[in-house]
């Protein structure tokens, strides 16, 4: 029992570690002591990270079942927040400004979200232990449900953060899907969802039109939209099998590569490590999400087994995302690499999931 | 739970595809992003190092160096070249075209700039520096560039350097030329290329997004070429040049005693700056102009020696004694050889060798001419190295000729007639013997018994190569035939009715022979070959204008110039 706490501890612990070097890698040569410390904030973070991790992994979160509503309501009020206060970087309005830090919500939002679907899909009949979401009809088992998460998933996407809009709806299909909601919903929803997008292109901002386009076709503006997705396979590509050495990377580090901290880091990493080290950071990423599957599947009970496969879809999906487009198979969307970009706010967030998920297999036994 | 399985499955391959594309860029993209990768971040900058200087004797420098600056064009994206491209001429003033075209023939690979400017301006230089900033892939190259402190002195020494030609190429590809090269043409830049030249080094540096430097990868120094010292003096060059200026022909100043050049002027000289400013007008004038200015007439061209000749026809005469110094012929203005009247240029009565020498009689030397015969005097003019290259160190050196019975059987079918003889006698007829191999000559009757072979290159490299080689061949005349020789030259200068008398009130003693070589068109060449101090020799000098009328007027520029060497304590 003990055992998936010291694993996925260990595994997190050594994806952040990696995730510091590469962060370091990628700044020591920037100018400005802002640049130089910003490896020790991620440091900082990380240990509150691992704070966080402790302290949930002993919070029972069944606590969760009661205060789901709340946390949902206090992710719509942070979201809100955001759009009267939030700081504007990089063009978009996705953070909110603590005393010495920035907090990103729409991070906690996919977790606020998760934690809120697996409350409203464990829900139980009282004459029939068997979940109720079999017995959905149309409207409680896709349309209720799909209001709620549409609605953060809205703020977010305006915000705009279409990297983190699409985790959520992405996250709410798998879970309607692990929920055993019945399969033609599904796709109806699914139908209702992509029939839609030629007109849903038009509310694109101009930019996000771009990084689709590109993502087609990288080459139609090599030093405009396509350029980061270029270099970034070249600094994967340029790796080789074992890799430049680290601090050697010559497209992270001599600024080829934009956002090479964060979004790109899994390029800075790889282009230092090869082929040998990205494969082995894939592998550790597999088996920190198989923990979660196999925590999900040995939990009893039905909201601690549907908020397991949440978190664990949900840092799957961003891990895959994240690496595809850094090779070039997704379009570019602003998401972070848990655990491994920088970032306070994805850190923090997935350091508080990861203590979730020990906490389910801790107090499965309980039940 | 048979979703839950398929979903796990599913997650499963989501990481199975990750390491496909993880695989797909290392491994079957590896090398064409690696390579990308490079040209990204690595720049190559040629650095060129300066060709050799040429110094002349006393160290002062002919033909040097000085920066330039080029500008340059990174071909890394086309867009970025033509903004580029177009900021240049913005600043320079030049067409578009023009840059875009030097750009396409410059350009060797993407990640070497191309030059599309040389040699600007340096204010816009550093105009353009500062535009760095903006336009990254501009790079200002500051490059030496061949620089001429005293203009076109010298030249024809010198030569210039251009861009290698074709056959130059074909040449020299083996030893490490290639096309662009920057070689000399003529003169000691030619001859001596090998030496002078500069060996290209380059940096290959890491620059980042912005174009801008961060650290050095690889280095190669440049290599200075040597440097080549002259014999040539400078300021007996000057000296030589404007006592010349403005009369074809040459003048050539001579150590006796060891075959030094010491100056070799050449009218009409040129600016071999003109080749290193690319200036095409001036160029092609150069090689339109029917004066062939580009012409080392010194040793390239071959004259009737005239005069000049009969003091191989003398020292022939003595040596085989068909004359002594009591022999006297007797002049009354011309003598009829066979059928032919063969005119002397004056009625010059009873003389013996050192009068007829002195007075430069035709008739003394008609006959002994036929006495002699036409092969002796032949290989008498061979003894005295007419007929052959002297072996100077210049490049494109001619042999100039010297008739004979026998050449003239073998090649022609011909008999050689007396007629022949006479006029070979006066250094006329087919006759044809460059300045540098009558100086030569000059320095046998100075040095009295030794043939040189002229050289102007004093050191390579700091390698001093006169004391390297015995360049003196021994003539073996009798003492007695260069002392009459001789004397006969001192008296052309002492004697009232000598030739050259117009040096007797010189404060040193010169002794020397004129010519007037006849020519089929135009005016007569007019020669001086003489040396000076007599007792001591120190200089032979040789004055030739072509065209330039009877040997008074060479002799009237000796005299300016061994005036002029006089008063700046030369001698």
């Amino acid at each position: 029992m003990r055992n998936s706490f010291i694993r996925i501890l260990v595994i997190a612990l050594v994806i952040a570690l990696i995730g510091v070097l590469s962060i370091y890698s990628s700044t020591y040569q920037k100018e400005g002591a802002l640049w130089q410390d910003i490896y020790k904030r991620q440091i900082l973070w990380l240990a509150l990270g691992v704070v966080c991790f402790f302290l949930m992994s002993g919070f029972n979160y069944r606590k969760l079942w009661d205060a789901s509503y709340f946390i949902y309501g206090l992710a719509l009020f942070l979201l809100f927040l955001v759009f009267s206060l939030g700081i504007i970087r990089l063009g978009a309005q996705r953070w909110l400004k603590f005393a010495w830090f920035n907090f990103q919500p729409s991070e906690f939002v996919k977790l606020a979200v998760i934690i809120f679907l697996a409350r409203y899909f464990s829900r139980k009949s009282e004459s029939d232990i068997s979940l109720l979401s079999r017995k959905f009809g149309i409207f409680r088992g896709i349309a209720l449900p799909f209001i709620f998460v549409a609605i953060p998933m809205f703020l977010v996407i305006e915000q705009p953060d279409l990297g983190s809009g699409l985790m959520i709806l992405l996250a709410f299909v798998s879970l309607l899907y692990l929920t055993d909601v019945r399969l033609k919903y599904i796709i109806v929803l699914l139908i209702l969802l992509v029939a839609p997008l030629p007109l849903f292109w038009n509310f694109l901002r101009p930019y996000q039109k771009e990084r689709l386009l590109v993502f087609l076709n990288p080459n139609i503006d090599p030093l405009g939209a396509g350029y980061t997705v270029i270099q970034s396979r070249i600094a994967i590509g340029s790796g080789g099998f074992l890799g430049k050495g680290w601090l050697s990377g010559t497209q992270s580090q001599l600024y080829f590569l934009p956002e090479s901290h964060t979004d790109f880091i899994f390029a800075t990493f790889s282009e230092q490590w090869g082929f040998l080290g990205s494969s082995l950071l894939i592998f550790l990423y597999y088996l920190l999400i198989r923990q979660g599957f196999i925590i999900a599947k040995r939990t009893q009970d039905s909201f601690g087994k549907l908020l397991a496969y949440g978190i664990s879809i949900l840092l799957a999906l961003q891990v895959f995302i994240n690496i595809a487009m850094n090779m070039g198979l997704a379009p570019v969307v602003g998401l972070p690499l848990p655990l491994l970009s920088y970032g306070g706010s994805s850190i923090l967030v997935t350091f508080i999931a990861l203590g979730i998920l020990v906490n389910i297999d801790r107090t499965r036994a309980v039940f | 739970m048979e979703r839950r399985k398929l979903f796990v499955y599913f997650i499963s391959l989501m990481f199975v595809v990750l390491l496909a594309g993880l695989l797909n860029l290392n491994v079957l993209q590896g090398a064409k992003l690696r390579r990308l990768s490079k040209s990204n971040c690595i720049r190559l900058i040629p650095q060129s190092g300066a060709r050799g200087n040429i110094l002349d004797r006393n160290g002062e420098v002919i033909a040097g160096n000085k920066i330039s600056y080029d500008v340059m064009v990174l071909p890394q994206e086309s867009s970025q070249v033509d903004r580029a491209i177009s900021a240049v001429s913005r600043i320079l003033g030049t067409g578009e075209k023009e840059l875009k075209a030097a750009f396409r023939k410059n350009f060797v690979s993407s990640s070497l700039p191309a030059g599309v400017a040389d040699n600007i301006d340096p204010k816009k230089a550093i105009v353009l520096e500062e535009y760095k900033a903006e336009e990254p892939s501009i790079i200002i190259q500051p490059k030496p560039l061949r620089y001429y402190p005293h203009g076109s002195s010298a030249s024809h020494v010198i030569g210039y350097v251009n861009e290698i030609d074709r056959w130059r190429l074909t040449k020299l590809e083996d030893y490490g030329y290639k096309t662009k090269d920057i070689v000399g043409f003529g003169g000691v830049e030619e001859k001596y290329d090998y030496y002078l030249r500069q060996e290209e080094g380059g940096l290959s540096v890491e620059v980042n997004h912005r174009g801008k430097f961060t650290r050095v990868l690889g280095f190669q120094p440049p290599v200075n070429g040597k440097d080549v010292q002259l014999t040539l003096d400078i300021r007996m060059q000057k000296i030589a040049e404007s006592a010349l200026s403005g009369r074809k022909g040459s003048v050539i100043l001579m150590d006796p005693q060891s075959g030094a050049i010491l100056a070799l002027a050449n009218y009409p000289d040129y600016n071999p700056s003109v080749f290193v400013n690319r200036r095409t007008s001036a160029i092609n004038s150069l090689f339109n102009n029917p004066d062939s200015p580009l012409i080392n007439r010194a040793i390239q061209s071959s004259y009737p020696p005239a005069s000049i000749f009969k003091a191989v026809v003398a020292s022939a005469g003595l040596e085989l004694k068909k004359i002594n110094l009591s022999t006297n012929f007797i002049c009354r203005g011309s003598m009829m050889v066979g059928a032919r009247k063969f005119s002397c240029w004056d009625t010059h009565g009873a003389q013996d060798i050192i009068q007829a020498l002195s007075h430069s009689c035709d008739v003394f030397f008609y006959r002994t001419g036929l006495l002699l015969g036409g092969q002796n005097i032949h290989d008498y003019a061979i003894k005295l190295g007419l007929a052959r290259p002297t072996g100077f160190d210049l490049p494109y050196e001619t042999g100039g000729f010297i008739p004979s019975p026998l050449w003239r059987k073998i090649n022609k079918f011909q008999k050689w007639f007396d007629g022949d003889t006479a006029n070979l006698s006066i250094g006329q007829g087919d006759c044809l013997t460059t300045p540098m191999q009558l100086t030569a000559m000059m320095a046998v009757f100075a040095n009295q018994g030794y043939l040189p072979v002229p050289y102007i290159i004093k050191a390579v490299g700091g390698l001093d190569l006169e004391a390297k080689k015995k360049r003196l061949s021994r003539v073996a005349f009798k003492k007695s035939t260069f002392e009459a020789v001789g004397k006969g030259l001192r008296e052309v200068v002492s004697d009232e009715k000598g030739t050259g008398n117009v040096l007797s009130a010189l404060p040193v003693a010169v002794a020397g022979k004129t010519g007037t070589a006849q020519v089929s068109r135009g005016l007569t060449h007019a020669w001086f070959v003489g040396f000076f101090p007599y007792d001591k020799p120190k200089y032979v000098i040789c004055v030739f204008l072509e065209n330039g009328g009877p040997g008074h007027a060479a002799t009237v520029i000796a005299r300016r110039i061994i005036e002029e060497m006089n008063k700046q304590g030369l001698i």
